[in-house]
């Protein structure tokens, strides 16, 4: 998968990119195929075994996608987020 | 009525004092400051928010609606249930962007994503509406325990509601979010192992799972097998048009904030994660085990349809799954069955007590009254709060039999016409408060009009449920999308400041170059490839 990026500066993990997109169609597809795979197995089905084991394989696809991502949006916003705290109160508290 | 045995009475007690315990031992760290008693100090692994999402998601009345939609419709009742895929979507885009605002409200996010005097009408109106919510929702679950309770026990319903939601705001009042998260987690683990050993026993009672396939062929009704068994594509009790809008609702809706009446107690829950990151997991996570849980409860509603393959009456087959737990595990473990469903409840109540006492303390006591108040008078502000919601559900419990049907109108009405707006205020920077808050207020009028009036005075037809949702989305839309434009944009350096904290997805170029000439931080890429 050399098309999709796995090291990510904190500047860039910042930016919504095709990674995201790509995300946002896996991620609920493997729902699907979760709910259904999972049924029809438990009736001992022999596709809903394939369609819950799809539904894993697109799991792992989606985290080794996704996670390198997350990492660095959180390292690098953990860092700021102080400073926002204080801003949050100072709204709540109308001094801004 | 059920008869317990002494293990059935050694498993409740021992659970009850256990789920008790658990909370209360947090007492010191619940109350050491507003962030502790509502967010657990913003410090949580993912799988501690993500057990505490499964947990209040599973209520007493949960497996009581799927039953019902399951022995009605069969595998394909399973889409009904389908709306918690918000979070699919959700958890990386809405989640990620409202855990860098901070916000420990979605009423407090208002204040921060629009200015003026539209984003605090905003404030108060959904802090305002969510302690309702949370004191309806209670009474709601509440008394669904106490119907529970009066199955089994033939004690008055009032004690069941009463006696339970007590119980679990002992550890509520003491610990806060702390309390709520630590023993949703524990209650969370016995009530997932429960609905594994339940429904297993159920298919296992059927005959397995070639018996029940065998039954239900032999019943006329293989159509019960197949979850895409549409009745047409406009037509029957399952269409496909429904399917897609249901498809539409859940996953599109996972771009905004507020799309599902889940939402809420979710943004809690993004907030107390330690990172990000954690918190993207903690919300897919938790949704994908109620999915999970969902076809194991659905399997085991289809082995109790191949044992009682006739009943009509909605309110008896509603009961399927108790029923299966109830009336075939051996006795011994009927006692550990009914603590599954104590813990079950106990998870809800806890969340709703300390959600709504959230929006209450932080929304409307801090930010209204008391801007000045310090983190010890908060905290006891927030136990304050947690005890009148305590006591209005026990009233709202008590009047449910009256009330509910407007109040899940009330619910119906409130998601339904607010779905686009609650996604545009999280992607277009040019969506204003008013253009929100006149959503809410045409919202209210329209679903009226079109669910009720206009089809008494026969203008209109009675419309299906998915059509009811696309007309008020369009009539809405013709309302709030001018109104935006009448009005001037937000203030320009509050988006700013916005964007830069939580880097919405969508159309936010103005604000983007905005933030670029003020030579703010980190836009250098954005700068070079030309895009947010």
């Amino acid at each position: 998968m050399s098309w999709i990026k796995t090291k990510w500066t904190a500047e860039e993990a910042e930016q919504w990119t095709k990674e995201d997109y790509i995300i946002f169609i896996i991620s609920p597809l493997v729902y699907i195929l979760l709910a259904v795979g999972l049924a029809l197995s438990l009736l001992l089905l022999w596709y809903g075994f394939v369609i819950l084991c799809v539904g894993m394989v697109l799991l792992v696809i989606m985290l080794k996608i996704i996670d390198p991502k997350l990492k660095a949006v959180s390292e690098d916003y953990e860092v700021k987020q102080r400073e926002y705290l204080e801003d949050l109160e100072k709204i709540a508290r109308w001094e801004e | 009525m059920v008869v317990f045995g002494f293990l059935d009475w050694f498993w409740l007690f021992l659970f009850i004092v256990l789920m008790i315990i658990c909370g209360v031992l947090f007492y010191r760290l619940g109350k050491r400051s507003m962030s502790d008693f509502f967010l657990a100090g913003r410090g949580l692994p993912w799988w501690l928010p993500a057990a505490s999402v499964y947990a209040t998601h599973s209520a007493t009345d949960t497996p009581i609606w799927i039953s019902g939609v399951i022995y009605q419709h069969g595998l394909r009742g399973i889409w009904y249930t389908f709306f918690s895929a918000w979070c699919a979507i959700s958890a990386f885009a809405s989640t990620r962007i409202f855990r860098r605002s901070l916000a420990y409200t979605q009423a407090e996010w208002q204040t921060i994503r629009f200015s003026g005097l539209g984003a605090e009408l905003l404030r108060g109106w959904i802090a305002g509406w969510q302690v309702f919510m949370n004191m309806f929702v209670l009474g709601w679950v509440g008394i669904a325990m106490g119907k529970v309770c009066h199955y089994l026990f033939n004690w008055p319903e009032w004690l069941g509601l009463i006696l339970f939601s007590s119980l679990c705001a002992v550890y509520v009042l003491a610990a806060g979010y702390w309390g709520v998260v630590m023993a949703d987690f524990q209650q969370g683990v016995i009530a997932f192992a429960v609905i594994i050993i339940v429904s297993i026993w159920g298919i296992a009672t059927a005959g397995g799972p070639h018996t029940i396939i065998a039954k239900i062929n032999s019943l006329g009704q293989s159509w019960r097998l197949n979850p895409f068994a549409f009745t047409g594509v406009a037509s029957g009790d399952f269409p496909l048009v429904w399917f897609l809008t249901m498809l539409v609702i859940a996953v599109i809706g996972g771009f905004g904030m507020g799309t599902s009446i889940d939402w809420y107690p979710e943004a809690q829950r993004i907030q107390s994660a330690k990172t990000i990151r954690d918190a993207s997991y903690s919300i897919w996570a938790g949704s994908a085990l109620i999915v999970i849980r969902n076809s194991l409860w659905a399997v085991a509603i289809l082995a109790f349809f191949t044992i009682y393959p006739h009943i009509s009456s909605t309110a008896e087959y509603e009961m399927a799954w108790y029923r299966l737990g109830f009336e075939f595990l051996p006795v011994g473990l009927v006692g550990f069955f009914f603590a599954a469903i104590v813990a079950i409840h106990l998870s809800t109540v806890s969340t709703h007590l300390n959600l709504g006492a959230s929006y209450a303390t932080r929304d409307l006591y801090n930010h209204y009254f008391r801007p000045e108040a310090g983190e010890k008078e908060l905290v006891w502000v927030g136990r304050i709060s947690t005890l009148i919601i305590l006591l209005g559900s026990f009233i709202y419990g008590m009047m449910m039999q009256e009330i509910t049907q407007w109040l899940i109108f009330a619910l119906w009405i409130m998601a339904a016409g607010i779905w686009l707006p609650s996604i545009l205020q999280v992607v277009w920077w040019r969506f204003n408060s008013w253009g929100y808050l006149s959503s809410w207020i045409a919202n209210l009028g329209l679903s009226w009009l079109v669910v009720w009036v206009l089809p008494e005075f026969h203008v209109i037809p009675v419309l299906p449920d998915y059509l009811q949702f696309w007309t008020m989305m369009v009539l809405g839309a013709l309302i709030y999308i001018p109104l935006t434009f009448l009005t001037p944009p937000e203030d320009m350096n509050r988006l700013v400041k916005y964007y830069v904290m939580s880097r919405p997805l969508g159309w936010w170029k103005p604000v983007r170059e905005e933030a670029i000439r003020k030579g703010l931080e980190g836009f250098s890429v954005v700068q070079s490839k030309g895009g947010i």
